[in-house]
């Protein structure tokens, strides 16, 4: 079946049927800039919480670290039930915004507690430093980023890897609708479903090869993960 | 003129509370006494690391070194002009300096180099420059000579007898010809103020 499965990968891949190339296209899309999205704020928000001292400051981190691992369902659900509640005017139920909106939240908490994490622990003696070089709040942001390259990159690709493999929030706030919201992940909950195992597993061996080729770009950065 | 009134930082299950003393401008003032007296407490609270109680008075900028110091990923130079760059100085009119000291201190062949790939001793020269090249009237060394050979010390000694016309300095160290060479006036701690908790 395996066998079969990356024989089906590959005449789906040489076929370049224009449904798959859509479907993958989605995933990639969305997951990306979900990910450049989240890894913004995230990254300034983690950087900014981990040189800043204020009440409650344990709370925020027990939060952020908490929402690290909500299952993807439950925040489809939360997003599902926003977007037909008090957001229902927006009419984005069921449309890749939606889709793009509860990846950015579900990739913000791991981006932004990665970086907590990084920058608490290893990066006090440089905030020392800078602080008694005269920098300000807005110099030390900077030069946390630079200093902390890999971990960011490292954040990022946790974040990307979360947002491109889940399918609990895609399937409940996109509906899985053939295309125009079907990604690779509801795809592959789908054909699994209906018994095509090796569609699926084609589906599941192009994910990975995906997965490969971001990562490996964002590695390739100077200054990032192997360097 | 440096002045430290009433000072006093608490940690955990420790008060430290100062002896009153007022440092003199542009002169070396060695801070000593035995290890655990609140030394390296002391130049933290005047470089407002630490919080403490009390009063700490002087006029301008005060730079404090750490005596593990942390360099930045990126080149010598690089590292001894960041406090000009988030300044925004003209780099130009300070490279002549940046040279002349580098080569004091044997640097000027590193200066390209990834400050992290530097020794100890280089690290530390390195970190000194990085102290002393945006003139703060304030400079404040926590055992500046750890990691250096005897000719470097020497380099040190000689630059801080130049810049002390310009800057104070407070000094811990514990190398006795170092010390010798620059001490204007010492302030030492002899561990009666450390009170604990549990004593």
């Amino acid at each position: 079946m395996i066998v079969d499965g990356f024989k089906e990968a590959l005449q789906l891949l040489v076929s370049l049927d224009s449904e798959i190339i859509q479907i993958i296209a989605l995933s990639l899309g969305i997951s990306l800039l979900a990910t450049v999205t989240a890894g913004f704020f995230a990254t300034l928000f983690g950087i900014l919480i981990s040189i800043t001292t204020f009440p409650f400051k344990n709370l925020v981190k027990k939060l952020i670290f908490t929402f690290m691992g909500i299952p993807p369902v439950v925040l489809g659900l939360f997003v599902l039930l926003l977007l037909i509640g008090p957001l229902s005017h927006l009419n984005l139920v069921f449309t890749k915004t939606a889709m793009y909106i509860a990846q950015t939240l579900l990739v913000f908490p791991i981006v932004a507690g990665n970086i907590i994490i990084s920058s608490e622990k290893t990066q006090q003696n440089i905030l020392e430093t800078a602080t008694t070089l005269g920098a300000s709040k807005s110099d030390k942001i900077w030069l946390i980023v630079k200093e902390t390259k890999p971990f960011i990159l490292l954040s990022l690709m946790l974040g990307f890897s979360r947002a491109i493999s889940e399918v609990g929030a895609v399937m409940l706030v996109g509906g899985n609708i053939r295309g125009e919201t079907r990604v690779i992940t509801t795809f592959i909950a789908l054909n699994t479903n209906m018994g095509n195992y090796a569609s699926s597993i084609a589906m599941g061996i192009i994910l990975l090869g995906l997965a490969f080729i971001i990562h490996s770009f964002i590695a390739s950065f100077k200054g990032g993960l192997y360097d | 003129m440096i002045k430290i009134d009433n000072l006093s930082v608490c940690f955990s299950n420790i008060v430290i509370n100062y002896p009153n003393k007022t440092f003199k401008k542009n002169k070396a003032t060695f801070i000593t006494g035995r290890n655990g007296v609140g030394k390296t407490t002391l130049l933290k609270s005047l470089a407002r690391l630490l919080k403490y109680e009390g009063s700490i008075a002087y006029q301008g900028v005060a730079t404090y070194l750490s005596q593990e110091p942390t360099l930045f990923n990126r080149s010598v130079y690089e590292n001894i002009v960041y406090p000009l760059r988030i300044r925004q100085c003209n780099l130009d009119l300070y490279n002549p300096e940046i040279f002349t000291y580098a080569k004091m201190l044997e640097l000027d062949h590193l200066l390209y180099q990834n400050a992290k790939t530097l020794s100890s001793g280089e690290k530390m020269k390195t970190a000194f420059l990085r102290s002393i090249i945006f003139s703060p009237d304030l400079v404040l060394l926590d055992e500046p000579t750890t990691h250096l050979d005897i000719e470097s010390i020497e380099q040190i000694t000689q630059l801080i007898q130049t810049l002390k016309k310009t800057m104070t300095f407070l000094i811990i160290s514990h190398n006795k010809s170092f010390l010798s060479a620059l001490k204007d006036d010492e302030y030492y701690l002899g561990g009666s103020h450390v009170q604990r908790k549990n004593d």
